[in-house]
This record gives structure tokens, sequence and C-alpha cells, in this order.
């Protein structure tokens, strides 16, 4: 209990450094949303119009302690204000209304990529030297480092315009009413198999070699020798002796990952047209949207440290080391 | 028991997902079947569809107040008095029949056309005009001419000014007009999502609203019922040029704007007889602007030195795909193709490629050549500076190197310096920059081209803020001239000015005019003819301009 308490302090200490950077980082960047506003638009506005419009949107001209005071008094009552890049939404109506999508595709393609890299890897250490061994993680790392962008692209031309397997853009085809029925919960998993497939194809090579190599150290301990001395089954020995311990840093991959989904798939986004935040980091980045980056940069914090903070509570009851401490 | 639970349930998992995405893919090429099928068999009731390449997804927001406004809220939803089209220069009555400006300048009154109805089947009223530029003032500013509108009876609006202001009518014109009764009864009307909207335009009726696409159906009590040819516009939104570009390629869309790099190759030979593009040269003059509060740009010689050693066609070509107008001396864009004065325009010297000249004049303005055939400045620093453009604009970074390779032959060093937009414009706006690659106003009238370019009132001290005239040059001269341009009542002698204005234009060279750029537009007429073109320039193929919704009363479906 006490380390979960003391995990807890250095949480809390963690968030309230990130959220000061938060709020920090982006007004140290040039320029003020208004006036890039106005720089997209290319001429398009009138001069005149600026001072009418930093105060239709509300952009703050108080001392910067003024506003930090009242931003952290906004993120504890959960009050992320107006987003000026998509200006009248809310804050909190951007992100809800597109976070679904991320976690969706971010949440999928971890779920593969973990699951079936670290059976791979598993597989490759317990028959070092086998077919799976010696042809995969070449091949897996060899994809793995291809520029995502260009992997996408390659995927969407192939699979979507060439041979027409799989839908090109967006989380469903148009004009479909979202809702649960069979057709919608369809289409949104035919479109998603792209976008997924290649996060799952870029990242996995990592997750296997991972895997592999903390086994193949597991796979020469004592005990291992011990239990094939007793003559298990090599299939039990290989999953609960073996993998089972050399499982612990894939678990906190696991959860960095699950905090990182939340940042959104850009390049994803970008590729397949596909909803999410990602884009609309990149949007709130390149307007100096403050109220949004400022709310993005919050989930996502809140979520890697959630995630961590679940990681450090699973180690507790998975690696009794760590309780001994 | 933890593990073994969970690598089954793992396996149980992964089995699952497999066996989904077989599933899921057998789902996938049925959709795709109906999805065309239905297309190309009856075009009647097919949509216009267009893809936004910069919106990602949409709000249900249909605020024309909005900065970032959903596409198609100002063009086929709310409709302005009057439209001009830049392509051929003329100006089309739209919800006003006629205009007078009176005598002095200081007033305009429009004649609303009879019979024109709200969607929701409530006539137009003078006071609709009257109360749209109120709250257009309240909300968004700018109109600091307009004293005020006022309606007089139902179908006329006069609009009065504190001086003479002669491009009013095309600003006020040309403001898309809302419904009093709706939006007088909006609490907060800036922060107003106007979820299903009233407007008197062509396709007011939001149907089928979802995250990525939304369609706008015919309005029921539209004032010329003859024109709305087609069944609707549906709006798909795309995260960027190339996912817009994809579905242009793949024949998904009718109509879009986006930039296409070689169109020919990519977008035209997949289907020559039934796409098409057209880039009349009718957007904004494109701008090497050089700070004039520094030496040696205040020096109107080295000016126009430096704009004869940079070569047009090869900044076009290289830069811009060889789709753009190089510029001529009179500084302005293929968009006021009319008001060019053809004495400056065939008598141009310093817009054209000349080497040779450009170095005697630099020469004989006192920047001598050293040994190493570098310039030096007056106070013997090296002729050396920046030209800065933000790194996004890919386009614009070419045009740029190729200036700086140019400005070689006549020995000076120019450094193309590419950091985010940001802190470009952040330089322009506080006059630190040295010189940069600009956009410029493109309006109706050229007036506020010439201001932003001449104009005193424009100049800004360095560091204080300006949000035009970055290069912060002043003429006494043409201040003189820009007021008779407002002052003069009618076209005839407000082109007299404007004549007057490019010599003295011409005489400055407060800028150096690179090209007109392009109103970039293609289209499949597949679905639906009567496209604007070259020959037929009724409207630009713009579909975010005050001439679209000429586009869209033209369209029809093929038979």
């Amino acid at each position: 209990m006490r380390f979960i308490l003391r995990r807890l302090g250095f949480y809390l200490i963690a968030f309230w450094a990130s959220i000061t950077l938060n709020f920090l980082l982006p007004r140290f960047m040039p320029g003020d949303p208004v006036s890039r506003m106005f720089a997209r638009t290319q001429g398009k506005m009138q001069p005149e119009q600026i001072d009418a419009l930093r105060k239709l949107l509300g952009v703050d001209d108080r001392p910067i302690w003024e506003q930090y005071i009242d931003y952290l008094h906004n993120i504890v009552t959960g009050n992320m204000g107006i987003s000026i890049s998509r200006f009248p939404a809310p804050v909190t109506e951007v992100i809800s209304s597109q976070i679904g999508w991320t976690l969706l595709l971010g949440g999928t393609a971890l779920v593969i990529a973990a699951v079936v890299g670290n059976l791979l890897g598993i597989l490759a250490a317990w028959r070092r030297g086998g077919a799976i061994d010696s042809a995969l993680p070449p091949v897996l790392v060899f994809i793995g480092s291809f520029p995502y962008f260009w992997l996408a692209m390659g995927a969407l031309y192939l699979f979507g315009v060439v041979l027409g397997w799989f839908p090109i853009r967006h989380a469903f085809t148009d004009g479909l009413e979202p809702g649960f029925t069979w057709e919608f919960i369809g289409d949104v998993g035919a479109h998603l198999v792209l976008p997924a497939l290649t996060i799952v194809l870029v990242s996995i090579g990592g997750w296997m070699l991972g895997m592999r190599n903390t086994m193949i150290a597991t796979n020469s301990e004592d005990y291992i020798t011990m239990a094939e001395a007793k003559g298990l089954r090599p299939g039990r020995i290989m999953l609960r002796y073996a993998a089972r311990n050399a499982m612990l840093p894939s678990v906190t991959s696991f959860g960095m990952g699950l905090g990182f989904v939340v940042g959104g798939a850009l390049l994803t986004e970008v590729v397949f047209a596909y909803p999410g935040v990602g884009y609309q980091l990149l949007n709130a980045v390149q307007g100096l949207d403050y109220p949004l980056m400022q709310g993005l940069f919050l989930t996502i914090t809140a979520a890697v440290l959630l995630a961590n903070f679940l990681v450090d509570i699973l180690y507790v009851r998975l690696d009794p080391r760590v309780r001994s401490n | 028991m933890t593990q073994p639970r969970y690598l089954r349930s793992a396996r149980i998992a992964a089995a699952g997902l497999a066996v989904g995405a077989m599933l899921l893919t057998g789902c996938a090429a049925t959709v795709n079947k109906s999805g065309t099928s239905s297309s190309t068999s009856d075009n009647t009731n097919a949509m216009l569809t267009i893809p936004r390449e910069d919106m990602s997804t949409f709000d249900r927001n249909f605020n024309p107040f909005a900065p970032a406004v959903n596409p198609m809220v100002n063009q086929a939803i709310y409709e302005p008095l009057l439209v001009f089209n830049p392509a051929k220069g003329d100006t089309t009555p739209w919800l006003a029949t006629e205009w007078k400006t009176a005598a002095d300048g200081k007033s305009i009154t429009f004649t609303l056309r009879d019979g024109v109805k709200w969607s929701d089947g409530k006539p137009l009223v003078a006071d609709d005009v009257a109360y749209t530029f109120e709250l257009q003032k309240k909300l968004k500013g700018g109109y600091e001419y307009l004293v005020g509108a006022t309606a007089e009876g139902t179908n006329k609006v006069t609009f009065t000014f504190n001086k003479p202001w002669s491009p009013a009518l095309y600003e006020v014109g040309q403001l898309p007009i809302l419904p009093k009764h709706i939006w007088s009864a909006i609490a907060d009307p800036a922060k107003d999502a106007n979820a299903t909207p009233v407007g008197t335009g062509p396709y007011t009726e939001v149907d089928s609203f979802q995250a990525q696409s939304y369609a706008l159906k015919k309005n029921p009590n539209y004032w010329q019922p003859e024109k709305q040819k087609i069944a609707g516009i549906k709006m798909l939104a795309m995260s960027g040029n190339d996912a817009a570009n994809l579905a242009s390629v793949n024949g998904d869309v009718d109509w879009s704007t986006q930039f296409i790099p070689n169109i020919e190759k990519t977008f035209i030979s997949k289907d020559k007889e039934h796409r098409h593009y057209w880039f009349p040269p009718t957007g904004a003059m494109i701008n090497w602007q050089l700070n004039t509060t520094k030496a040696p740009f205040d020096d109107p010689k080295v000016r126009k030195a430096l704009s004869m050693a940079v070569d047009r066609d090869q900044v076009t070509k290289i830069g811009m795909s060889g789709y753009a107008q190089p510029a001529d001396c009179t500084g302005l864009s293929g968009n006021y193709e009319k008001w060019k004065n053809p004495a400056v325009k065939d008598n141009c010297s310093w817009t054209k490629l000349n080497v040779d000249e450009a170095n005697k004049v630099l020469d004989e303005a006192g920047y001598p050549k050293g040994a190493d055939g570098k310039r030096t400045l007056k106070d013997g620093t090296p002729f050396e500076f920046k030209i800065s453009v933000g790194a996004s604009s890919s386009d614009w970074l070419s045009v740029a190197n190729v200036i700086s390779q140019n400005l070689q032959a006549v020995g000076v060093t120019a450094k193309v310096d590419s950091p985010d937009w940001a802190s470009v414009v952040a330089g322009y706006e506080q006059g630190t920059f040295d010189s940069g690659i600009v956009w410029s106003a493109n309006d109706p009238s050229p007036f506020k081209y010439f201001n932003n370019a001449m104009g005193s009132a424009t100049v800004k001290p360095v560091g204080t803020k300006t949000f035009d005239n970055y290069h912060r040059f002043g003429d006494p001269k043409a201040d003189a001239l820009l007021q008779d341009f407002v002052a003069a009542g009618d076209e005839a002698k407000q082109k007299d000015v404007a004549y007057k204005l490019q010599e003295e234009y011409n005489d400055a060279a407060p800028l150096v005019p690179l090209f007109s750029g392009p109103e970039w537009g293609n289209h499949t007429d597949v679905h639906f003819t009567g496209w604007p073109s070259q020959d037929n320039p009724y409207a630009t193929l713009s579909d975010r301009s005050p001439t679209t919704v000429l586009i869209l009363t033209t369209l029809e479906p093929r038979k």
C-alpha cells in the first residue's frame, strides 16, 4: 500500500509538471492565433477585422500568471474553453467527437501488434534458429524501417485503388447511418482494416524482437532446465515458465503504448482520411489554438500517466521482487 | 493462475480478430459495389460530390461568422446582393436587381429582387439586409467607412458612408445576407452553431450530416426553381491534398480545387473525354516584398534591378508547375485584367529578365562588384539578405530558391530562410524581415491592392504590428491618387485613376510582383454538364468564392 501511495505522489508531481509545460510551450511559439488565421486566409480577411476577431475568439491578453491560475482552475473544474480553430465548438466536444475513432484505430492496432508480435517472439526464441527465428525478424525490421507514410500510401494504392479490396477513405461509407447494426459495424470494420494493418506492420517487429530477446535470456535460466528435467511438456514450459517471466518488459511497453494511443495517429489519419485527434492536434498547433492544444495535451498526459500507473500496480502483482523493495 | 488465463484469452481474441477481419473484407466488397452502381445509373438523383481538403472532419456548424466556416455556407445557403466574376470581369445582379451610387459617392441604394423567399417560406425584405450589416459590424468588424444601412420600405436599402468610398459597392454587395427573423432571435449569434440554416440559396437543406460528410438538398422555396437542376451537393472531409487528390483521380468526386501535381498525367489522362481543368490567372498577385525600411531596399533602383534579375518564366515553371502567369509592371494580377493600363503594360522594363541592365543599374546606383564577383552595400558590407517563406509552402519555397539562384548572376547573395509560417509572419508583421514571398489583396476593385502596396495610411513603424503593407512603403503621390479613387463615383473615372496608379507603381516599384496566382479547379462531366471553362468563363472553377453559386445554378445532370 505504501508503495502505491508513493507512486501516486510521484504521479501527481509529474502531472503538475506536465500540465505546466502544456501551458507554457504553446505560448513560447511566435505569433498569436488571430494573426495566424489572418495569414492563412492570405489577404481574404480585412485587417480592420483583427480586433473584432480577437474579441470574438476570446484571445487572452492578460498577464501570463493570471492566465496560468485560470488555467489550473479550469483543469480542476474540467472547463477547457472553446476551440479557436473550430470555433465555436467547445474543446471537450472536439475531443470527445474524435477520441472514439482514435481509440478504436490505435487500440485495435496496438492489441493486434502486441499479441501477435509477442507470440511470434515467444515462438522464435523457443525454436532458436528455426524458420520463424531466422526469417521473420529481418523481414519485420525491414518493413518496420520503411517510412510509415510511404508504406501506408503503398498499401492504400495496392489494396484500395488497384485491387479495390478495401475502402480508401473515412471511417465508414458516407450516407450510412451510425448505429449498432451489422451493416454499420461491418462497414466500420472494413474501413479499419487498412489503417490498422499498416500500423501493425510497422510496429510488430519491435514487439517480436523485444520478446524474443528477453525470452532467450529467460530460456537459459536454471528453472527452465529444472522444468525440462521434470519432464514437463515443452508447450507448458514455453508459455508458463519462460514466456511468463519474459513478459514483464512487454507489459511496460504495452502500458506506454496504451497511453500514447490517445495522441492519435496523425500520418494514418492523413493518408486514409480517417477521423481522429491526431489531425486535430496538428491543426491546433498550426493555428495556435491554445485551448484545443491544452485539452489534447492534457488528455494525452493523463492517459500516459494513468496507463503507467496501472502498469505499476500490475507489476506489483506480476513481479514479487517489486513488492519486497 | 493469472498468466495462463491471460494467454488463453489473448489467443481467443487473436482468433476472433482474424475471423472478424475476414468477415469485414466480405462486407467491404458489397458496400463498394452498391456505391458505384447507384451513381452511374441515374444522374438526376446524383449528388454533386466535392472534397474539402483542409477539413478532416466537419462540425454541424453552419454559422457564417465562424472563422473556419463549413463549405458551401456562403455559396449554396446564403446569397449576396450581387456576384462579381473575375474570370470575365462582369457583375451579375443577384438578390438585388439594381443599385445606384449617390452623386457625392457617400451612399449606395440597392433595389431588392421581388419574390425572393427564405427557405422557411418567409419573404426576403430590406430589413434583412440592414440587419445583416449591423450584425456583421458588431461581430466581425470591418466596414469602417459604413455609417449604417437603412431599409426603405420592403425592397430598398441605402448604405451610407462617412466619406466617399467607391470600393464599397463590391464589399457591401458580396456579403451574404442573413434572415433577420431567425438571427435576431438567437441569443449569442457569434457562438450559435446554426445547425439548421435558413437561407435564400439554391441548396439549403442539411441532410445526413456525419462527421466526414454531409449533403445539402434543394431549397423548397428557391427564387429560381428552374435553375435547381441537380439533386444536391455532397461534401466529403479530407485530411489533406493527398487524400483529396486520390478521390479526384479515382473519379469519386465531381469537382475539386486542391492543387494536383502534374494534372495532365495524374488526373486528365485517366479519362480524357470527361475530365477537364482550368486555371485562370485570377488569383492574387504573388509578390516578392522587400522591406523598404532597410537599406538597400529603400532605393527604388535596387528594387527594380533585383526585379530585373528574376527570371519569372523559370519561377512559374519550376515553382508553380507552369500554371501561373508571370507578372507585368502594373503589379495587377489577371483578376484585374480590365483595369490594366495598356500604356504601362506594353512598355514594361523592370519586370522582364535583363541581367545586363540589372548589373548596370546596380553599378550606377553605387553597389560595386568586388573581385570575387560579389557586390557590397554602400557601407562596405556584403550585399546579402534573406528571403523568408514558411516551410510548409513547398511551391513558394522553390520560387524563393529560383530567385536566390537568379540573383547570383548579379552578384547578390539571397539566402532562403524557411522556418514555420508563424515565425515568418511574425517577422513580416513586426517589420524585422529582409524580404519574403507574400500574397496580396484580391478584390473586384484594385483599390486595396494599391493601398496596401503604397498607401502611406497603411505604413506602420517597425516594431508595431501591421497586417498589410509588410514592406512598409508609403508614397505621397499614390496617396493623392488613392484619395481620388475612393471619391470617384463611376467606374470610368475609377479606371482613369487606376491607370495613373499603375504609372506611379511602375515608377516607384513598391514591390516586386512575381506572378498571378492561378485559381485551381478541375472537374469531371460524367454526372453533370455545364461547367465554366476558358470558352465559357461565366465563373471561375473555385468552389469557395462568390461565383460558386453561379455554377451551382448552371450545372445539370448528364442525360
